[in-house]
């Protein structure tokens, strides 16, 4: 194999392509005039990219910038919204960090977003996976759909109706527990099962966002790789394990980053089945700054509360990225 | 430096570009396009009177707006109604809208919000309700003093009651009937109480929820407290508000007013309020009663119609609901809330209060004596979903549809029992309910859990009562 032989994987760059444009039309253009041209229409391209970015980067900066940098700014504040704002330093960090109440949220938030991230990854893997396989397209459809649909209804309003599936005394969830036998489950009432109906409810309606992304990873796995492996014995399983994982992995590192930075925001699902409850087992941090905020008038120390959330998904995001190196696998 | 060699052909492209771009936003610009101020009532002059969107119908909001538009052709009026899901979240939006900038001129507040609202944003109507003290006797004749007295603050009046709500204690006659029980006497205690409860589920089988009750600042642990002669913060009167007495009420009736009601120290930790705790844990423990996150208002009244529910605390609000429902008055009834040490029954008022950002001041209180008049809350309360403040109201041909059979009770709760009083709602009442709903939870969570969360209770109530609101 000479040097002349090797190319490039992937689209050829600009210049290449340019150059080889003009050896083919036999212009006879000076090299200053030829890089001139050039430069121009780098500019034109990078005018027209800014103007499509523009109205993002504005709706960014407008929508989420200001607002970062005024709860930033809001967190040295006392402010109740009747009366001006008054500076307090530090202070509003000093309180929440001496309240249980908070350091018990920051600690259910986590306990949560482990559960609820580790469930709804798997559940939407192997849904994937199964829908992947053998069966009609109709079918197929319908399964998607079907999983995808709890994504769009409103969470306050499945919440509604989880509440009541889940309750103790009249709810059908224990009913059908009771019908094979199972004692009533104290879903909403214990601090165990508070959690874990919190857990399911997110769960239930997150989990299509990640399948729908592992069914779009699952077929760009392509297929001689799997046949290639039948050919060689491998299992299912095995396949599984060994080809569809890593190659799946950039799809796993986009769904684990996106549910885990929304778990971390759950308000919804708590706030409406439990209340927080029982006692703090339950309380979100976005259930604290909810509450600081909008029901005991403390905008300073809420702001403070959700400084320091701001502060924690940046540094699980960032440890996702830096321990992906080692874990995802780009074909 | 490459401009030099910009081409002719690109330099007629931008200048087309730039063409383009310009015209767009001229066009943008001259569009004609909805802005905040086409809202219709918004910075016309428009009283604008907040109301919890729930309180009304659409058909009683038509009507409270246009029959005052008859009396007071020349106020307009805008209805805002705000939909939320209880007094707390009602009064965060409120709350928002102050923030930004488009407080209304008056809103509907209740017991909960009364001081807070008194404290930081109300306008008192002491000047109005004197110099217009004529007009407003036949309201304050009909209009239990209790009641009132609940909606002043540091001797000043802040509202004019036109609803209320007492604790008392519905029962599912054929579940009494299942049970071989018969409707308890005016006098019950709550020893009877939980005999009657373990009657009920012994007859009713699995499935059933003798108790239901909510956690929550009304009909929660609160009228229990007050039944046992205690309550969660320390009440006591404020000084004033005789010039509102001596005008309006006689000398039997305004023995032992003052000028509203004062709630300080925090009492969670002393022993009558751990014998409260005691008893709900064991009505817990022996399955008698829903727990304190179970019990869910919003299913209340299906579960309660289809007889799986022998008990709950309400008040007359409840008469309509169970009415829509498809109850009729005999398949239910009125009791008082049991008596323990004491029969004092907590109640829950609410009015319209004047914001002190409004700039229609005269034309507020206007409103606020308009919808104290009898025709107009006849109107507004037709469905029964609340008891009218006024005691003329609550008569026989209110109930003859809606039950309950002893529907006097409603108004006899303030009537006959002289000590019942309002909600404990400081001006921090969001924060003490918030506390109390959390640690009632933790309280009756386990055995044994009832002394150390009654301690934490007492340490956060200290804490928030200390807060400057």
């Amino acid at each position: 194999m000479t040097n002349t032989e090797i190319r490039p994987v992937g689209p050829e760059p600009a210049r290449t392509r340019r150059s080889r444009r003009n050896r083919g039309t036999g212009r006879t253009r000076k090299a200053s005039e030829s890089t001139a041209a050039t430069t121009i229409r780098t500019r034109g391209t990078r005018l027209l990219a800014v103007l499509f970015l523009a109205p993002t980067v504005v709706g960014i900066v407008v929508f989420t910038v200001v607002p970062i940098v005024g709860s930033v700014v809001l967190s040295f504040f006392q402010w109740d919204v009747i009366d001006d704002p008054r500076w307090t330093g530090a202070a509003n960090y000093r309180e929440i960090l001496t309240d249980s109440t908070v350091l018990v949220s920051f600690r259910n938030t986590l306990v949560f977003m482990v559960l609820a991230v580790a469930l709804q990854l798997l559940i939407a893997l192997v849904l994937a996976i199964a829908v992947n396989g053998r069966m009609p397209k109709w079918l197929r459809s319908v399964f998607r759909s079907a999983f995808f649909f709890p994504l769009v209804l409103s969470a306050a309003s499945i919440s509604v109706v989880m509440k009541y599936l889940f309750n103790q005394d009249f709810g059908p969830v224990n009913w059908l527990l009771g019908t094979v036998g199972i004692p009533s489950v104290p879903w909403l009432t214990s601090e165990n099962g508070a959690m874990a109906a919190v857990v399911l409810a997110y769960v239930w309606q997150q989990f299509g966002f990640s399948f729908l992304l592992f069914v779009g990873g699952l077929n760009n796995i392509p297929q001689e790789v799997h046949e290639a492996a039948s050919l060689d014995g491998a299992s299912g399983v095995r396949k599984h394990l060994a080809i569809t994982l890593p190659l799946l992995s950039p799809t796993l590192l986009v769904a684990s980053v996106v549910g885990i930075i929304n778990a971390l925001q759950v308000f919804e699902q708590p706030y409406v089945l439990t209340a927080g409850g029982p006692g703090d087992s339950t309380r979100t941090v976005v259930m604290v700054i909810y509450e600081t905020a909008f029901e005991q008038l403390r905008f300073g120390e809420a702001s403070a509360v959700g400084v320091l959330l701001f502060a924690l998904i940046m540094a699980v995001t960032a440890l996702q990225f830096r321990l992906s190196r080692r874990y995802v696998h780009y074909q | 430096m490459t401009d030099s060699l910009l081409s002719r052909r690109a330099l007629l492209r931008y200048g087309a570009y730039g063409a383009s771009a310009a015209a767009l936003a001229g066009v943008a610009a001259g569009w004609d396009r909805l802005t905040a101020a086409d809202i219709p009532g918004r910075d016309d002059g428009s009283l604008v009177i907040a109301t919890l969107g729930s309180a009304f119908n659409p058909e009683a909001q038509r009507a409270l707006r246009d029959g005052f538009r008859e009396v007071h052709p020349d106020i307009r009026i805008r209805i805002n109604p705000v939909q939320a899901y209880d007094w707390s979240d009602f009064f965060s939006k409120i709350l928002t809208q102050i923030a930004a900038g488009t407080a209304p001129d008056l809103v509907y507040v209740a017991t909960e919000g009364v001081q807070l609202f008194a404290q930081r944003l109300g306008v008192p109507l002491d000047r109005w309700a004197k110099r217009d003290a004529a007009e407003l006797r036949t309201y304050f004749a009909d209009v239990h003093p209790s009641l009132v007295e609940s909606m002043m603050y540091e001797g000043s009046l802040y509202q004019l009651p036109v609803e209320f709500n007492a604790a008392d204690m519905y029962l599912n006659s054929r579940v009494l009937e299942r049970a071989g029980a018969d409707l308890p006497d005016d006098d019950w205690t709550h020893d009877d109480f939980t005999t009657l409860l373990r009657a009920m589920k012994r007859s009713n089988g699995d499935g059933f929820t003798p108790y239901f009750w909510t956690n929550r600042l009304w009909g929660g642990v609160v009228p229990w407290l007050f039944a046992n002669g205690t309550n969660l913060l320390t009440e006591s009167k404020a000084p004033g508000g005789d010039w509102l007495w001596n005008s309006f009420y006689p000398e039997a009736q305004r023995r032992g007013r003052g000028g509203g009601y004062r709630w300080t120290t925090p009492l969670a930790d002393s022993d009558r309020v751990a014998e409260v705790y005691d008893y709900l844990a064991s009505l817990v423990q022996e399955d008698l009663c829903t727990r304190p996150e179970g019990g869910d208002g919003r299913n209340l009244v299906g579960v309660f119609s289809t007889g799986r529910v022998g008990a709950t605390p309400a008040g007359g609000f409840w008469a309509g609901g169970l009415h829509e429902a498809g109850m009729k008055p005999a398949d239910y009834d009125v009791r008082y809330f049991p008596r323990w040490r004491t029969r004092r029954h907590q109640f829950g008022a609410a009015g319209y209060a004047m914001l002190r950002t409004s700039k229609l001041r005269d034309e507020a209180w206007e409103f606020i004596k308009y919808t104290a008049r009898k025709d107009v809350m006849t109107q507004l309360f037709a469905a029964n979903q609340t008891t009218p403040a006024r005691r003329s109201m609550v008569d026989e041909a209110r109930y003859r549809e809606t039950g309950p059979a002893h529907w006097q009770v409603f108004y006899d709760t303030l009537d006959k029992i002289p000590t019942t009083g309002p909600i404990p709602a400081p001006p921090q009442v969001n924060e003490v309910e918030q506390l109390l709903i959390k640690h009632t939870g933790t309280a009756l969570a386990s055995p044994g859990a009832v002394r150390p969360a009654l301690r934490r209770l007492q340490g956060d109530l200290e804490k928030a009562m200390e807060r400057e609101v």
